[in-house]
């Protein structure tokens, strides 16, 4: 069975502690298969429904207004020959019908407007700038067949809207202009491949010179959000080169005050952070580090979800590059987010802490003179299960990095007992993480000579039996862990118990006679 | 094979005889079907069997042995053949699912783990269509069919429950997950409604039941890793029913059965489970429902009665409780002083009551009830997670708690005064509760060291434990007598010494009581008190304190070990071990005829060694007597080697293998003892002690080596006169150690004692053999603990036959060697010896080659002379670490692992630590300066030349310091 100590594989995937300097960091998660719901507080990947802030007046068609509209709804064969015609009158109504279709709220018919080869047409509508009405509606309609499955999306590519699209976003009309940053955001959404197509396609110059000191918020929300779509996703990463075209507009965005701004351009942050630490290395150079610890408290929760990931991510890098997130000041900001009324930012908060906890001595004192112990110890033992798992690696990282002095004030703390209440955990990684922890401190109590009286203190704590129940584990490395700590440290030293021939009564003593060259 | 009528009646033939009692029928008929196992068509030929033949005995025994062919061979093992053949494998995976369902329940349960040991291997990708098959059953409307497929479903996902997660676990979680969950959920519905309609129909109810139990197992495997969207998703109407289950009661499935746990008990009991598992880990999603199940379990438990079938249920819901109790967010569900004082009254007192199997094990099982009751073995019991619900109320609720609890106590109390006769039991009852309540922090070695302020221990002591202790008649009441003992045991750190003191006395009455568990406890409490310690490190307890008792203290112990029951009562001798170490001198008149009775017990449990610790603490005892006596009179060592020698000359014969560490020490112990000079008695023993077989036992290492050693203390001479011929055994004993990384150290002990001891002469024609067995074993394998001792050897060595023998050995071994040795290990790994004595040892070594070795002043080796030196100053100048503490008493020999014929080390037969150089060289500083200053003033000018030139500024400076110490100079 390959029952590989799981510990170390996620403790060679933090900084430092694998010693292989191939695979230094506690990678996101999020990498593996999931069982549970997506993550309410991640970003949307595609949008059918925002709001275009630069609607003209006499079109302000928000998505509420549309039931109210005056265009009745056609039924598709009505729209395709109307689309199909040749009177740009009959085509704007056709398109707009679609558009109405394709933005209902349950089940739009998204594949038959595909199977009825009107695609083609939307796009060829794309181009015609003298018709902006119907440039409108087309853009409209296929922004929305784009918000929908990646088949969906690669019909719409594949019949060539994205260099139409990338056109429109010079368009004078900036209600045009901001459907295609909505189309183009929700393409490249899909996925790495098509925003790296959009990238060649050299989107992000284009989108950059909207940018402009009069850019209505809402145009600006729009841009942000497909900016930080144009970082998202890995394997690969957008290359380095568009990234940092995108970076000093992030930047120059994270310093406005909108929160929507705010927020995407958070998200973004914290997709480039998600990586490895050149990758990391290039957000640390902007200087924005500051912000984004700020950001940490700001009063909305879309704002410090994201600032928090992106820090989270750069502790998880390299010492130098935590450090700079010290530096900042994320110590003094972490406490309060560990105890933040939602469980997701605490478990968030204790992770970024794991990760500082795997750092060098020197910043493991930083969070023993910042007074991170005590929320530590509190979320170890009171938090709810996610927040005290990460809490489990932190003392674990904590323990297994820190000197002997500091490893006694983390147990003052109060650790020791959380650690011990956990043994009853029903995760077999978890409760070897804290196997872990627990050796960790009894190998610094050997270096005090006071592994007798740890002995006795895990005992009172009620931790022998726990540990001892730990041996009738059906986790195999489990209960392995749980009898060497039990062997080790409660037994009571069990004492260990150049070939001679026999014979039946006696050795027979002789050396070899071959005479050979010694040399040690 | 082939598929054909005749193979069939032949495997018939052979099946059938595989059953048969006799062995000599039996085996080789197992070893025919071993034997054509790996023909194609095997399987499909049992398979067929199992599903055609006429003989219900035979179909079964198919079963069995295709469960057991396929647990052998399904698994294909890289690098070995594949073991059935693909068309086999593919036919078994298209049949057996069908199979097992339309088999009797016998064989459908063989067929059942014969499916989840092959989706262990193939499942998901190399058995795609599992699932589907097995989801498609559900809606087959049979429910012993959809049982089948319930219990296939539970083995191949319960590994969820305990595997760490991986990507690939979770993919098969997820694939499971999205063709099972809903199913799963729609049956779950569907049964729930057919309980209705067939609400009255006892036999339609029990299949119903058993699905439900399947399907909230599967919940809880399928929920475990993490909470899946589905799960979450549906979690209304699945905790909504969870919760009408666990309210549920249906008369008709009520057992009459008070031992096994029904349906209705197994179903609740798994929901619980259910509870608990979301409460813990996916609290967020689950707090909606929390405090409905907080309600429904608790009026479950008040309304469960006090049988045994319902221990689990009951364990579980209170666990559920305790662990909710004490989140701080959930505290208000339990805040309310009417729910308090319910939980306390209908909840934890009920379920501290002795019941009547407590009271049968108390008196039939004794060992079992002292596991449970002392040892902490109690995990599931009533009582256990009673007592863990009130330290979890406590976390929060300690002083409300404690008041409502108080009054308990006392009516309890004053229901027993009224008749204790008819309600002793309520005095346990209370006794129970007071110690779970005061318990905070709990050892073994010191009891409860925290207490529950709010309780008053010595008030309770002095009214209500003292009583009985005092009580005249101590076969009355036993269990509030065991009650009253263990209560001084475990509060013994929390109560006054003068309480204590008063209670040894009563203790000692109750180590004649006819009850087990209590003279047991009297044994054990008596131990604990006397390794309490008091100020200054000694006992708390004095021998002073005892003297009086004495008499009756050891009497009453030897004569408890003649109860019945108690033969080999571990607590018991551990006491009496104890005793002899607390009383020492004290005992000394006794030992005469202790001495008897402990030898003639040896002698019994050797017969047939069965208790471990029991026999661990007799060796104690002997070792101790032995110690004691012999130490103010040495000479009465004869009469104990009297005693022990025709047991242990028994044991040695009978080769009882469990015991023979211990004789060895025993011996060890004994011959120490002796003036210099060793006994005939022992010298007829030592050729066997060199046998081979003997040294083949590791256990045996570390004793024999150390007898050995008292051989060559005692009697080096007398065995180069008189075992001249045996000099190559012990030899050879020598390079069978040393040829082990594990025991070279051994080997090392032995080699120093033979040049310490033997006389040179008998050893001359050897040496060079050593030195090269050493050599090639260093080239071999040079690990840090070889080389310390091989240091240590060498520079023994040379003490003692000097540094021009020692350089002259090693240069007839080979030219350069000598130099090659110091500059390669003594130089760089000196500093790396440890310990006091072994370090002296080094230092007069060195010493002695640096000033006494003409070969280091004028060849080629003059150039190490400076760095072995400043080597020599580096062992000086490090830190001293190394002190054995003679802290015989309180050696701890807790759990002393006996079970395996391991080195069991006897404490009290512990040595003393051995310096051969001894007074010899008091300082060896010192003893450098002088030697530096002999050959200086024998090459005048040299010895400072070479210092000023080559020594470093640090090196020198101390060893200036040792001149001025010595007052000699270099000239």
């Amino acid at each position: 069975m390959p029952t590989k100590n799981v510990t170390e594989e996620r403790l060679s995937k933090f900084k430092n502690k694998g010693k292989d300097p191939t695979k230094l960091r506690d990678k996101r998660i999020t990498e593996c298969v999931e069982l549970r719901k997506a993550h309410k507080d991640e970003n949307f990947l595609k949008r059918r429904h925002i709001t275009l802030s630069s609607l003209p007046d006499e079109e302000a068609l928000s998505p509420d207004y549309l039931s109210n509209d005056l265009v009745k709804f056609l039924s598709i064969e009505e729209i395709i020959k109307l689309v199909n015609s040749d009177s740009r009158e009959s085509q704007t109504r056709g398109c707009q019908a679609a558009r109405k279709l394709l933005s209902q709220e349950r089940n739009p018919p998204l594949k038959e407007i595909i199977d009825a080869g009107l695609l083609s047409r939307f796009v060829s509508f794309l181009s015609m700038d003298d018709e902006p009405t119907l440039q409108f509606e087309a853009a409209w309609a296929l922004t929305n067949i784009a918000s929908g499955t990646s088949w969906h999306t690669q019909q719409v590519v594949e019949h060539g809207a994205v260099p139409a699209f990338i056109s429109l976003l010079a368009s004078p009309m900036l209600h045009i202009s901001e459907q295609a940053v909505w189309a183009l955001g929700n393409i490249a959404g899909d996925g790495s491949a098509y925003r790296d197509v959009l990238i060649e396609c050299n989107v992000i110059p284009a989108l950059l010179a909207r940018i402009c000191p009069d850019t209505p918020v809402g145009y600006l929300r729009n841009l942000t959000w497909t900016l930080s779509n144009l970082c998202r996703n890995k394997n690969p990463f957008p290359p380095l080169s568009a990234v940092l075209q995108m970076l000093p507009s992030l930047i120059q965005l994270l310093h406005l005050s909108d929160k929507d701004i705010l927020s995407d351009a958070c998200w973004a942050i914290s997709y480039l952070t998600d990586g490895d630490n050149d990758r990391i290395d290039v957000v640390v150079k902007t200087g924005i580090v500051p912000r984004l610890v700020e950001l940490m408290s700001h009063a909305e929760l879309g704002v410090l979800t994201p600032a928090l990931r992106s820090i989270g991510n750069i502790v998880s890098g390299s010492d130098l590059q935590t450090q700079t997130v010290i530096d900042a000041g994320v110590l003094n900001a972490l406490p309060k987010l560990m105890r933040y009324p939602k469980a997701s930012v605490q478990k968030e908060a204790v992770w970024a802490l794991s990760n500082i906890a795997a750092g060098p001595c020197k910043q493991i004192q930083q969070l023993i003179t910042c007074g991170l112990l005590p929320p530590l110890v509190d979320r170890l033992k009171n938090g709810d299960f996610k927040t005290q798992r990460e809490a489990v690696w932190a003392v674990t990282n904590f323990t297994s990095g820190g000197t002997v002095e500091q490893v006694v004030h983390l147990v003052q703390c109060g650790a020791l007992e959380a650690i011990i209440n956990l043994l009853q955990v029903k995760d077999a990684k978890v409760l070897l993480v804290l196997l872990d922890a627990i050796n960790n401190i009894f190998m610094a109590a050997e270096k005090l000579g006071e592994t007798d009286k740890l002995s006795l203190l895990v005992e009172e704590l009620g931790g022998l039996d726990r540990i001892e129940m730990l041996q009738s584990h059906d986790n195999e490395t489990v209960y392995q862990a749980a009898h060497k700590l039990i062997e080790k440290y409660f037994g009571d030293g069990e004492l260990d118990g150049v070939k001679v021939e026999a014979s039946d009564d006696a050795f027979v003593f002789q050396s070899p006679d071959v005479t050979r060259t010694f040399s040690f | 094979m082939e598929l054909n009528d005749a193979n069939l009646q032949t495997l018939t033939e052979f099946l059938r005889k595989t059953l048969d009692p006799d062995p000599a029928v039996r085996r080789p008929a197992e070893k025919f079907l071993e034997s054509v196992e790996g023909n194609q068509n095997y399987p499909l030929l049992l398979l067929t069997l199992l599903e055609k033949s006429q003989d219900n005995v035979i179909r079964v025994c198919a079963a069995v042995t295709f469960k057991n062919y396929i647990k052998r061979n399904w698994r294909i093992v890289e690098d070995e053949p594949n073991k059935i053949s693909d068309p086999d494998r593919t036919a078994i995976k298209a049949n057996i699912v069908n199979l097992m369902l339309s088999s009797p329940e016998q064989i459908q349960k063989q067929l059942s783990d014969a499916i989840s040991i092959i989706g262990r291997e193939d499942f998901p990708q190399k058995w795609p269509d599992l699932l589907t098959e097995m989801v498609t059953r559900f809606r087959s409307g049979d429910f012993h069919i959809i049982n089948g497929v319930l219990r296939t479903a539970h083995s191949l996902f319960k590994r969820y429950r305990h595997e760490f997660k991986s990507n690939e676990l979770w993919t098969e979680i997820k694939l499971v997950l999205d063709t099972f969950a809903l199913p799963l959920t729609e049956l779950f519905k569907a049964t729930i409604e057919l309980c209705q309609t067939h609400a009255a129909d006892v036999n339609a109810l029990k299949v119903l039941f058993s699905s439900l139990t399947l399907i909230s197992k599967l919940f809880y495997s399928l929920n475990f890793q993490d909470l899946p969207e589905f799960f979450e998703d549906n979690m209304e109407t699945w905790m909504t029913n969870f919760h009408g289950l666990l309210t549920l009661d249906n008369k008709l499935l009520q057992t009459d059965d008070e031992e096994e746990a029904g349906l209705i008990e197994l179903l609740k009991s798994q929901i619980c489970d259910n509870a608990a598992l979301y409460a813990q880990k996916y609290d967020e999603e689950f707090q909606p429902y929390l405090p409905r199940f907080v309600t429904a379990i608790w009026n479950l438990l008040v309304s469960t009665g006090q049988e045994v079938k319902y221990d689990l249920l009951v364990s579980n819901a209170i666990q559920f409780l305790a662990s909710v109790c004490e989140r701080p967010h959930y505290k208000h569900l339990f805040e309310d002083q009417n729910t308090l004082t319910s939980i306390c009254e209908k909840v934890i007192v009920p379920n501290m009551e002795f019941r009547s199997a407590d009271e049968e094990a108390f008196e039939d099982n004794s060992e079992e009830y002292i596991r449970r009751d002392l040892e902490g073995s109690d995990i599931d019991t009533r009582r256990r997670a009673a007592c863990d619900l009130v330290r979890g109320l406590c976390k929060f609720f300690e002083g409300p708690v404690t008041a409502i609890f108080s009054g308990y106590v006392n009516s309890m109390l004053s229901e027993y005064a009224k008749n204790p006769g008819e309600n002793w039991k309520h005095k346990d009852a209370a006794i129970y509760l007071v110690t779970s309540l005061a318990s905070k922090a709990q050892t073994q070695k010191h009891g409860i060291t925290q207490a529950n302020e709010l309780v008053n221990l010595t008030e309770f002591f002095v009214n209500h434990i003292l009583p009985d202790l005092k009580s005249p008649n101590v076969n009355e009441f036993p269990v509030l007598k065991a009650d009253a003992i263990k209560y001084v045991m475990i509060f013994r750190s929390q109560l006054p010494k003068e309480q204590l003191l008063e209670a040894v006395p009563l203790l000692l009455t109750h180590l004649q009581a006819e009850s087990t568990v209590e003279h047991t406890y009297a044994a054990h409490a008596l131990e604990r008190l006397f390794t309490m310690r008091g100020p200054n490190n000694t006992t708390l307890i004095t021998p002073a304190e005892m003297a009086p008792f004495t008499e009756q203290l050891l009497n009453n112990l030897f004569k408890a070990l003649a109860l019945p029951g108690s033969a080999e009562n571990e607590y018991i001798m551990k006491a009496i071990m104890r005793s002899f170490s607390l009383l020492q001198e004290a005992i000394v008149p006794y030992v005469p005829t202790l001495i008897g009775q402990l030898t003639h017990k040896l002698l019994l449990v050797s017969k047939n060694p069965s208790k471990p610790h029991f026999n661990h603490y007799l060796f104690e005892s002997l070792c101790l007597s032995v110690r004691i006596t012999c130490k103010s009179n040495p000479t009465t060592v004869t009469s104990f080697e009297e005693a022990l020698f025709p047991v242990i000359t028994e044991i040695l014969q009978n080769d009882v293998q469990e015991f023979l560490p211990y004789v060895f020490q025993v011996m060890s112990l004994l011959l120490e003892i002796h003036d210099n000079s060793i006994p005939s008695t022992y010298m007829a023993l030592f050729p066997h002690l060199l046998q081979p077989v003997l040294w083949e036992r590791t256990g045996n290492i570390p004793p024999l080596v150390r007898l050995l050693q008292a051989y060559l203390e005692k009697g080096g001479a007398a065995i180069a006169t008189a075992a001249a011929d045996k000099i190559p055994g012990l030899l050879g004993v020598f390079q069978k150690l040393i040829a082990s990384k594990a025991n070279d150290h051994q080997g090392f002990y032995l080699l120093n004692s033979i040049i310490e001891h033997m006389p040179p002469e008998s050893i001359i024609q050897y040496r060079k053999q050593i030195f090269i067995l050493l050599f090639q074993r260093l080239q071999s394998s040079k690990t840090t603990k070889f080389i310390k001792s091989f240091l240590v050897f060498v520079n023994l060595y040379c003490v003692k036959y000097g540094a021009i023998a020692l350089q002259e050995v090693f240069d007839c071994i080979q030219p350069k060697m000598f130099g090659m040795v110091l500059e390669k290990i003594v130089i760089p790994e000196v500093q790396k010896v440890s310990g006091a004595v072994e370090k002296k040892i080094c230092a007069v070594g060195i010493t002695k080659i640096l000033t006494e070795c003409p070969a280091m002043m004028d060849t080629e080796y003059t150039k190490l002379w400076i760095p072995l030196l400043q080597a020599l100053i580096g062992l000086f100048e490090l830190p001293e670490d190394d002190s054995i503490p003679d802290d015989e008493h309180f050696i701890d020999i807790e759990d002393t692992p006996g079970y395996q014929t391991a080195f069991s080390q006897l404490a009290f037969a512990g040595k003393k630590e051995h310096d051969p150089i001894g007074d010899a060289v008091g300082n060896p500083k010192i003893l450098l300066a002088q030697s530096l200053h002999k050959l200086s003033t024998a090459c005048p000018g040299r010895v400072p030349s070479m210092l000023s030139t080559s020594l470093n500024a640090e090196a020198l400076q101390f060893l200036q310091g040792y001149l001025q110490a010595a007052t000699v100079q270099l000239v």
